[in-house]
This record gives structure tokens, C-alpha cells and sequence, in this order.
């Protein structure tokens, strides 16, 4: 039989890491699914216990905050969505307008690489038409 | 047509809907009609004054009054205050005046105010003026008198800073309002002391009632000066009196209306309504009298060298003013005499109410033909020019003097003989007060007769000059404000012979009033003093004969006269400095009394200041960790939940 430690490191992995995660995440979504992570933790710390106890109290309370995590899903990704309509972004950093008055922003010191920008695909002329006389040499290169 | 309850709340109740409406509606609706409400709320009040004092004089018996028990103000256990009216012979009287000269001093303002931007704040603040004055006088006990009587203050100020825009306006608002509170404070005390001393009530017929039962009752001076005091500070008599003459800084319709029917009135009233207290202590009615023939001759010492011909007019509102306390002074412990006194006071305030009226209407009228300078040394010889002010002018100068069969004269008159009554009825110091009272009494008609007639003079006779600020005003006013003059002069000149001269309906029916009634004494019986009659009549002629000699032949004697009396004239044209004096020992030692509390403050104020500077500093030190980030919040919230775990753990372990 498993002892009951495994599963509260288990438990304790999943929660610490999901801490890591909303602590060093600036996207809003993954800092979601981070702080869920972190939930699991929790429920499977409560699932071992009830089983080590023999009882059901910690599977209702397992059920209870799936319960309560499927409310709360729902909840954030709206809140989620609107924040990405009225920014135009996912990263939380641009959201500190609650700050103290008086206080500077926070800004990066240096500014998170920017994606290569992609190379747009060639594409052909279309069949059966002149290219236009100007770029016809480099259209056959 | 109606029953009386319902006249006594209509009468004060039709100007009280006027100035609502007024206030409401005139702005926007009504503008220039304005003044329609004013006027005919007062005329409809009138009417109804009128048919309560025809009912009161039918009535038989003694002291027939009319009651209206209104709501409880407040109550408190056993000690209750209702709103309640009554009236009686000299509420009535009171009334019919006060609506009367307030219905024709509406009808004038409408010409008078008309084009200015507040014409509809000035009738809201009149009708309320007038409401407050017939609530005044309506009240049957001191509690509502009071309150009414600071509503009448409070229209004044209105009124007297109607032009809150100039600086000197609001400063004679604040002027008038403050130095009646002075008396008003006083006014108060005495009702208290009244209120705690005689049955723990503040109504006049069972307070008055008790009063007599306890007539050796150590307080009652103290409360007869206390109630005086009140008096005082309304009717502007010395020491009180330097507010009037400021006053003038409101329009003149205003000025009228505070003069000849309301406010100043109020304080006469008030002595009469207590006429039973009074009779109780002769020291405080030889105060009155003096406190009267003081002021009377000190004001008319004034007017005769003021150049403002309203401030001339102000003067001698306060020098007739204390004729009337002159006249309530001279009751004495005599009791038919009192009552005698005190009618001639109210007679006299009745006929006063007409001719300063209508003085200050026709002073109006001057100023609004020569562009609102009222300066007589600017303008002169207008009779030709405005001949109907000339005319109605001429009446209440007339009545004002004292010539035989104006008005003023029979008041005067019979308040100079009650104090010759009293001089000649009481014992040996009182006797010889009350004659040097009643000489200086005839004195003050003289020169009240001298200074009226020099204004006559130098406004409407000599060599016609007109101010460059006239302009094309400079002509009759229009008929709006020679109506209202033409009623009031004929009023100035046969109120007194009518109602009085031969038959003496007046003294009378004020005889009947309740507030007499406690005294039990027979009618004052009146006999003709021909004496008097022509040594008053002496008087004014005299008066008048010096001025038109002075102002009319030798214009120029006067000015060589001043020159020769100098001081007298400086301090007379001064107005014997009272002003500069109670600025040196009131207003300054108080203004530095203020800075020094003001400094005093400045140093609490720091001390509280740098106390609440601490939680900002502390907080100043931790602003920078709400920073708006929102990992940073749950960073800080991790640590220490997880340092606060630790230690928890670790602490369970031991």
C-alpha cells in the first residue's frame, strides 16, 4: 500500500508548483491554470487524507472545489476576455492602474523579446494573367 | 362672512402666501407683475383687519378680544407652546396700520422698484415683512412674539441689504442685525425670568394675571428693563439707535416700511402689550420716559444739521420713536394714567405710521426724479417741478411739526400732557423728572418742527436746481407713486381729527384692550389743556418760522451760524460721534480680541495638525508596496503566509 506521505508530496509538488507558476507567469491564462494547479494540490492533500481516515469528508469537500473551481473557471476566463478586449494583451503587468497615487509604474527594464517577425510566404501570380510590368523580374526569382 | 378664527389666521396668512408665491413664481413667471401678489395680499389682509376691528368695536364689555388656539409648538411635560393667536383692541389697531401702510407702500414700490433685478425678491421679502409684523402683533404669548419678532429682523436685513452688491448695503444689513440682537438678547433674559417668576407661562393673560398677584415681587424692574431692552435695540433708542439712520442704505420703499408701519414699531408694542408689568414698577417707567426724552432730544439735535434728506427723516423716526416710550413712561404706579399713556404711545405710532410714510414715499419720489441723489444741498426748489410730492410732502411735515389740525399734533399732544400728568401727580423726585421730561419734550417739538420744515425748505423752495444725475427724470413720478402719496397725505392729515380730536374713538377703544383689562380702573377721563395746546402749537410755529426765515429769506444766515457755533455744529453733524465711539470701545477692543483668539487658534490648530501628520507619515513609508502589480500582492502574500506557517508549526511543536 502507498503510504499517505506520497500523496501529500504529490499534493505538495502540484501546489508549490502551481505557486511558481502564478508567481513567475505574466500571461493571464496560464496564471489561471497555474492557481488551478494549485487547487488540484489541495484536493489530492484532502482525497489522501480522507482515505488514510477511512471516511468521506475530504471527497465531499474534493467535490465541493471542483464545484467551486468550475464557477470559478468560468468567471475568469470572462473576466479574462474582457481584460484582452480593453488591452489587446494577456500580460497582467499593464494592469496597475489600483496602484497607491503618487507611486511610479512598473515598468521592464528591458523589454521581453520581441517574436522574429515571420517571413511572408511566397506566393505565385495568379494563372493566366501578365504580372505587373514594375516587379516582374524579382516575381521569378 | 367669516368667523373670527378664520380672520386671524387669514391676516397673517394672506401676506405669508403672497411672499411664497412671490418667491416661487416670480422669477421666471411672474417678473415684473411681481408686485400683484404683494399687493393684493396686503389689501385682502387689510380688509380683513379692518372687518376684525369693526367687530371688535361693536363688541360691548370689557376688553372684547377675539382667540384662535392654533397647533403645540413643543411641548415638554406640563409646559406646552402653541401656536396660537389673538387680538384685541390694540392688535387691531395695530393691524389695520400695518396693512394699510404696507398695501400703499407696495402699490409705490411698484413704480419705485420697477426695472431692477430683484423686483421680485423685494415683494417676496416685504410680504414676508408684513407677515411677520401681523404675527408680531397677533401672538398671545411671548414665545411666539419672540419668534415673529426675530422674523422681523431678519426681513430687515433683507431689506436693508436688498443691494447686497455695495459693500456699504451689507455692512448696514449686518449693522441693523447685529445691534438688535444686542437688544434682543436682553428681550430673551426677560422672558425667561418672566417665564420662571410668575406660573411658568408664557402667555399674556395668565402670566400678566399672576403678575399682579405678586406685585412686590423683587424681579419685576429687572424684567420690566429686560423686556425695555428688547425695545430698545428694535426702535433704535439710545444707546441702540445708531443702526437706523445706516439703515437708509435700503431702497426707500423699504426705509418706509421699516419706519412708519413694522420693526421699529414692534418695540412700542411690546411696551404697550406689557403696560401691566410695567404699572408694577414706576423706576423702570422713569427709565423708559428718560431713555425717551434723551433719545427724542438727542435725535432731533441730529436732524438739524444732516444734509441727507432720508437721514433727516431717519432722525426723526427715532426722535418720534421716543416720544412714544416718552409716553409709555409716564404711567407711573398711576393707573388710569397708564392706560392713558400708553394709548397716546399706540395713537401716536398710528398717526406717525401715516406722515413718516409718507415722507419717506415722497423722499422716494425726490430721489427717483433727480437720479437717486438725495443730497439737499444738490437740489432745491422742486415745488414747481414735482408738485404733488411738493403737496403731500408739505401734509406730512405738517403733521410731523405738530400744526394744529394735522395728525402729529393731536398724538404729540397727548402724550405730552400724560407726562405733564405724571409730573403733576407723583412725588417729589419723580415730579421733578417727569416736568424736565415734558420740557424737553416741548423742546424736541420745536426743533422737530425746525428740522422737518428746514428739509421742506431747502428740498422744494428757493432757486430751482436739479443734479446732472436727474437727467430726463427730473419731473412728477408717475401715477403709480402719487396715488399711494395722495392717500397717505390725506390719511396724515385727517387720521387725527376724525378718529380722535372730539371724540376721542381712539384713546377709547384702546382703553378696551385686554392688555389694560388687568388694571380695573375707569376710563381715562380727557379734559382739554389749552395751555398745552398753545404751547405746543407755540412751539412748532416757532419752529417752522425760524426755518422758513433761515431757509427761505436769508439762505445764507445759516452757514454763518455753523461757522459760529462750530463744535455744536461739528458734534450735531457728527452725530455726536457715536459711531466713532462705540468703533473705539466695542468694535475695536473686539476685533483685537479676535485676532488674538484667531492667533491662539493658530497654535492649536498646529499642534492637532502635526498629531494627524503622523499616520500620513507612516503611511508615507509603506505607500510603496501597493504598487498596483498584482503578482507583487501575491508574492508579499505568499511569503508571509509561509513565514507565518513556520513559525506556527514550529510554535505547535513545542
Amino acid at each position: 500500500m502507498i503510504p499517505l506521505s506520497n500523496y501529500l508530496i504529490v499534493g505538495a509538488a502540484l501546489f508549490v508548483l502551481g505557486m511558481i507558476g502564478f508567481l513567475t507567469r505574466r500571461n493571464l491564462i496560464l496564471m489561471f491554470l497555474c492557481a488551478e494547479m494549485m487547487l488540484q494540490g489541495v484536493t489530492i492533500n484532502l482525497v489522501a487524507f480522507a482515505r488514510a481516515h477511512g471516511n468521506l469528508h475530504g471527497q465531499v469537500f474534493t467535490l465541493f472545489i471542483i464545484t467551486v473551481a468550475a464557477c470559478e473557471a468560468a468567471l475568469a476566463l470572462a473576466l479574462i476576455l474582457m481584460l484582452y478586449r480593453r488591452g489587446h494583451t494577456l500580460d497582467v503587468s499593464i494592469w496597475q492602474t489600483l496602484r497607491e497615487p503618487g507611486q511610479e509604474e512598473t515598468v521592464d527594464l528591458d523589454a521581453p523579446p520581441q517574436p522574429p517577425r515571420e517571413e511572408p510566404l511566397p506566393h505565385l501570380t495568379p494563372a493566366g494573367t501578365a504580372p505587373p510590368a514594375g516587379d516582374r523580374e524579382e516575381s521569378y526569382v | 362672512m367669516f368667523d373670527p378664527q378664520t380672520m386671524l389666521w387669514l391676516i397673517p396668512g394672506l401676506p405669508l402666501l403672497a411672499a411664497i408665491v412671490t418667491a416661487a413664481l416670480g422669477p421666471k413667471l411672474l417678473k415684473h407683475w411681481s408686485h400683484l401678489p404683494t399687493i393684493i395680499g396686503s389689501a385682502a389682509s387689510f380688509v380683513v383687519a379692518v372687518m376684525l376691528l369693526i367687530g371688535l368695536a361693536g363688541t360691548q364689555g370689557d376688553g372684547p378680544h377675539v382667540a384662535a388656539s392654533g397647533y403645540t409648538w413643543f411641548a415638554a411635560g406640563a409646559f406646552k407652546v402653541t401656536l396660537s393667536l389673538q387680538a384685541d383692541t390694540l392688535t387691531a389697531l395695530m393691524l389695520v396700520t400695518v396693512t394699510f401702510i404696507g398695501t400703499f407702500i407696495a402699490v409705490f414700490s411698484a413704480g419705485y422698484m420697477h426695472g431692477d433685478d430683484g423686483y421680485p425678491r423685494f415683494f417676496a421679502v416685504m410680504s414676508l415683512f408684513l407677515f411677520s409684523m401681523t404675527g408680531l402683533v397677533l401672538a398671545d404669548n411671548f414665545l411666539v412674539l419672540y419668534a415673529f419678532w426675530e422674523g422681523v429682523g431678519l426681513c430687515s436685513y433683507l431689506l436693508v441689504g436688498f443691494w447686497f452688491q455695495k459693500p456699504s448695503a451689507a455692512a448696514a444689513a449686518r449693522k441693523a442685525f447685529l445691534v438688535t440682537r444686542l437688544g434682543d438678547a436682553g428681550f430673551i433674559l426677560g422672558i425667561m425670568l418672566l417665564w420662571s417668576q410668575f406660573g411658568h407661562t408664557f402667555e399674556f393673560g395668565p402670566l400678566f394675571r399672576e403678575a399682579a398677584r405678586q406685585a412686590d415681587n423683587p424681579y419685576v424692574t429687572v424684567m420690566c428693563l429686560l423686556l425695555f431692552c428688547g425695545a430698545i435695540g428694535k426702535s433704535a433708542q439710545f444707546p441702540l439707535h445708531v443702526w437706523l439712520p445706516d439703515a437708509m442704505e435700503g431702497p426707500t420703499p423699504a426705509s418706509a416700511l421699516i419706519h412708519a408701519a413694522t420693526m421699529v414699531t414692534a418695540g412700542v408694542y411690546l411696551l404697550a402689550r406689557c403696560t401691566p408689568l410695567f404699572v408694577l414698577s414706576p423706576e423702570s417707567q422713569l427709565y423708559v420716559a428718560c431713555t425717551g426724552g434723551l433719545t427724542a432730544l438727542l435725535a432731533a439735535l441730529i436732524a438739524l444739521t444732516q444734509n441727507d434728506l432720508k437721514r433727516v427723516l431717519a432722525y426723526s423716526t427715532i426722535s418720534q420713536l421716543a416720544y412714544m416710550f416718552l409716553g409709555l413712561g409716564a404711567g407711573l404706579k398711576h393707573e388710569s394714567l397708564a392706560v392713558f399713556a400708553a394709548s397716546a404711545a399706540i395713537f401716536h405710532l398710528f398717526t406717525h405710521a401715516f406722515f413718516k410714510a409718507l415722507l419717506f414715499l415722497a423722499a422716494g419720489s425726490v430721489m427717483h426724479a433727480m437720479g437717486n441723489v438725495i443730497d439737499m444741498r444738490r437740489f432745491g426748489g422742486l415745488r414747481k417741478l414735482m408738485p404733488i410730492t411738493h403737496w403731500t410732502f408739505l401734509c406730512g411735515a405738517a403733521a410731523l411739526a405738530g400744526l394744529i389740525p394735522f395728525s402729529g399734533f393731536w398724538s404729540k399732544d397727548q402724550i405730552l400732557e400724560a407726562v405733564l400728568h405724571a409730573g403733576e401727580t407723583h412725588e417729589s423726585h419723580y415730579r421733578i423728572m417727569y416736568l424736565i421730561l415734558f420740557a424737553s419734550g416741548l423742546g424736541t417739538a420745536a426743533l422737530t418742527a425746525f428740522y422737518t420744515f428746514r428739509a421742506y425748505f431747502r428740498t422744494f423752495w428757493g432757486r430751482e436746481k436739479v443734479p446732472p444725475e436727474a437727467g430726463h427724470h427730473a419731473h412728477e413720478s408717475p401715477t403709480v407713486m402719487t396715488v399711494p402719496l395722495i392717500v397717505l397725505g390725506i390719511g396724515s392729515v385727517l387720521v387725527g381729527v376724525v378718529f380722535e380730536a372730539f371724540t376721542h374713538g381712539i384713546s377709547r377703544f384702546l382703553a378696551r384692550a385686554i392688555a389694560f383689562q388687568p388694571l380695573h380702573m375707569p376710563l381715562p377721563v380727557h379734559h382739554t389743556n389749552w395751555l398745552l395746546i398753545l404751547g405746543s402749537t407755540a412751539c412748532a410755529v416757532g419752529g417752522i418760522a425760524l426755518a422758513w426765515y433761515l431757509y427761505n429769506e436769508k439762505p445764507l444766515l445759516p452757514l454763518g451760524i455753523a461757522h459760529m457755533i462750530r463744535p455744536a455744529y461739528e458734534l450735531s453733524l457728527n452725530r455726536f460721534y457715536f459711531d466713532e465711539i462705540y468703533t473705539l470701545l466695542v468694535v475695536r477692543p473686539l476685533e483685537t480680541l479676535g485676532q488674538i483668539c484667531r492667533f491662539f487658534d493658530g497654535i492649536l490648530d498646529g499642534i492637532v495638525d502635526l498629531v494627524g501628520l503622523n499616520p500620513r507619515l507612516i503611511a508615507r513609508l509603506l505607500q510603496p508596496i501597493q504598487n498596483g502589480l498584482v503578482q507583487f500582492y501575491a508574492l508579499v502574500m505568499m511569503v508571509f503566509l509561509t513565514a507565518f506557517l513556520t513559525i506556527f508549526v514550529l510554535w505547535l511543536r513545542q
